[in-house]
């Protein structure tokens, strides 16, 4: 985590950037569209996949590939608490409700209710599930350069789209140290000490105010600064990004194959179920 | 946090598809409304600093009932609007995607949640200043508490009628069992509908000609009480 960060459990825009743009690993140096198609790939796996063991194999899969980016593991554990979270707040209560054999119970307020096998898998599933996109995903951005990446959104996402993401792109960076520097001065002057939820409230809501202010004071700044140089509605990509490589369009083409052969036997006909 | 995001693998392909071509069809709108690619310079770097600004203040824990992450998108309607802040909160799920809050495959079905609470809270604030003349901080908070409680049903629609992949369990089930995160999600909204309150009164003060969109015409500020906000640099 870096001296901004004021969370361990959401990533650190900085830091991405920071092993994005300094990284020398095997995959820094893949072809960021084959990186990028890899991603579009594993999020159709982890939605039409259902056997649990094939999930865990793509999960250990990515987890070797976040690895191979020399990216720091222990930060990713931190890091999966959102997610887990997520996944946990929507299917909690599958682990009691869902039918199956129960294998612990507890009696509340004269009821008792038991997690079942069937509920606790489904569970499981569905984090595994959200895990092996979210790892890959932080390995897509700590491993793609800020160019790189502003290119390959300028080519998929809709002009106004491309503008406002690349915009906000440089703009995250400047916004959350103005607010790390209040939130500084704010510890700095003992106001982590301040009792209260309505005091706290009111604090944090002056901290959030005075920079939606200052956004929209620099924001206009940036308009005045971008029309006078010409902006016509289009950034210039200074680095342009080359097709991938032989291997990179053979990986992609294995990785494809793996896909409609996941789908054939989910939908059509159990193609893997011999193992 | 005041809303939840789906991650991937929660809903079907079939599901995944729909939500994101309404939710395509939405943004479609709101890009035809804006003008198409003649968006003006001034209204891309104002919705990118609210992206920016939404995006490092959901990285903020407020130290309140244990610590709350709010993501402020009723307040970035009030600020821009619903057609402009719909495109906010379709790059801030992009950038949330990008660190696992929210799956890629989910953006579509977030970022439908996300346009809801832009809509009413642009459009509850407007009615309650306009209209009723009320204060800024009791519209804010009313348009907020709003926005986030029919968001957070919105949500559970959406989860109920997609179902859980992989559960057995029918919508009307899945509904009861998730009525729980709902009233979770709508206690922890009223703490972003005070903090939004709070905002609304704060940017009235010093620079309410950007609350002008919201409030049809620069109107002065005469009963607010209890919204003085604590001086914090």
């Amino acid at each position: 985590m870096s001296r901004r960060s004021y969370s361990r459990h959401i990533p650190d825009f900085r830091l991405m950037t920071f092993f994005a743009e300094d990284g020398k690993s095997v995959v820094h140096r893949m072809n960021p569209w084959t990186k990028a198609a890899l991603l579009a790939i594993v999020i159709l796996m982890a939605i039409i996949m259902d056997d649990l063991i094939l999930l865990a194999v793509l999960y250990l899969s990515v987890l070797a590939f976040y690895a191979a980016g020399r990216l720091p593991i222990r930060l990713l554990v931190g890091w999966y608490t959102l997610p887990v979270f997520f996944v946990v707040t929507i299917a909690i209560l599958l682990i009691f409700t869902e039918p199956g054999d129960p294998l612990a119970s507890i009696e509340i307020l004269g009821k008792r209710i038991a997690i079942t096998d069937a509920g606790l898998m489904l569970l499981v599933t569905l984090l595994v599930r959200a895990l092996a996109v979210v790892t890959l995903s932080l390995a897509l951005f700590m491993t793609t350069r800020y160019s790189h990446m502003a290119y390959m959104v300028s080519r998929i996402l809709p002009r106004p789209l491309a503008n406002i993401f690349l915009l906000s792109y440089r703009f995250n960076f400047e916004t959350s140290d103005e607010i790390s520097d209040v939130v500084d001065a704010v510890h700095s002057r003992n106001g982590n000490m301040v009792r209260g939820a309505a005091k706290q409230t009111r604090l944090f809501a002056g901290i959030f105010g005075l920079s939606f202010v200052h956004a929209f004071e620099r924001a206009e700044r940036i308009a005045k600064a971008m029309e006078s140089r010409g902006f016509s509605g289009e950034f210039p990509n200074v680095e342009k990004l080359t097709k991938p490589s032989h291997y990179g369009y053979l990986l992609v083409s294995l990785t494809i194959l793996a896909l409609v052969i996941i789908t054939y036997s989910r939908y059509v006909s159990d193609l893997i179920g011999w193992w | 946090m005041a809303h939840v995001h789906l991650e991937d693998g929660a809903f079907t392909i079939e599901w995944v598809v729909i939500w994101t071509l309404i939710a395509v069809a939405l943004i479609a709108i709101a890009l035809y409304r804006l003008g198409g690619y003649a968006i003006p310079t001034r209204k891309l770097a104002v919705a990118a600093m609210c992206v920016a600004v939404g995006f490092a203040i959901f990285q903020i824990e407020i130290p309140v009932f244990g610590g709350v992450h709010i993501n402020l998108t009723p307040l970035i309607g009030i600020l821009v609007g619903p057609s402009l802040g719909s495109l906010a909160v379709l790059v801030i799920n992009m950038f949330g995607a990008a660190i696992g809050h929210g799956g890629w495959g989910m953006i579509g079905a977030n970022s439908i949640v996300n346009i809801v609470e832009v809509f009413l809270g642009f459009f509850i604030y407007r009615h309650l200043r306009c209209s009723w003349n009320a204060s800024r901080f009791f519209s804010a908070f009313s348009a907020t508490a709003v926005a986030l409680t029919v968001s957070a049903f919105v949500a559970l629609v959406i989860i109920s009628i997609s179902g859980i992949q992989g559960s057995t369990q029918g919508g009307e089930q899945t509904f009861a069992n998730l009525l729980i995160m709902a009233a979770a999600n709508i206690a922890t909204g009223l703490v972003e509908a005070v903090v939004t309150g709070y905002i609304v009164s704060f940017i009235g003060k010093i620079r309410s000609d950007l609350l002008e969109m919201a409030e049809g015409e620069k109107r002065p500020e005469t009963a607010e009480t209890s919204q003085e906000v604590g001086t914090v640099v």
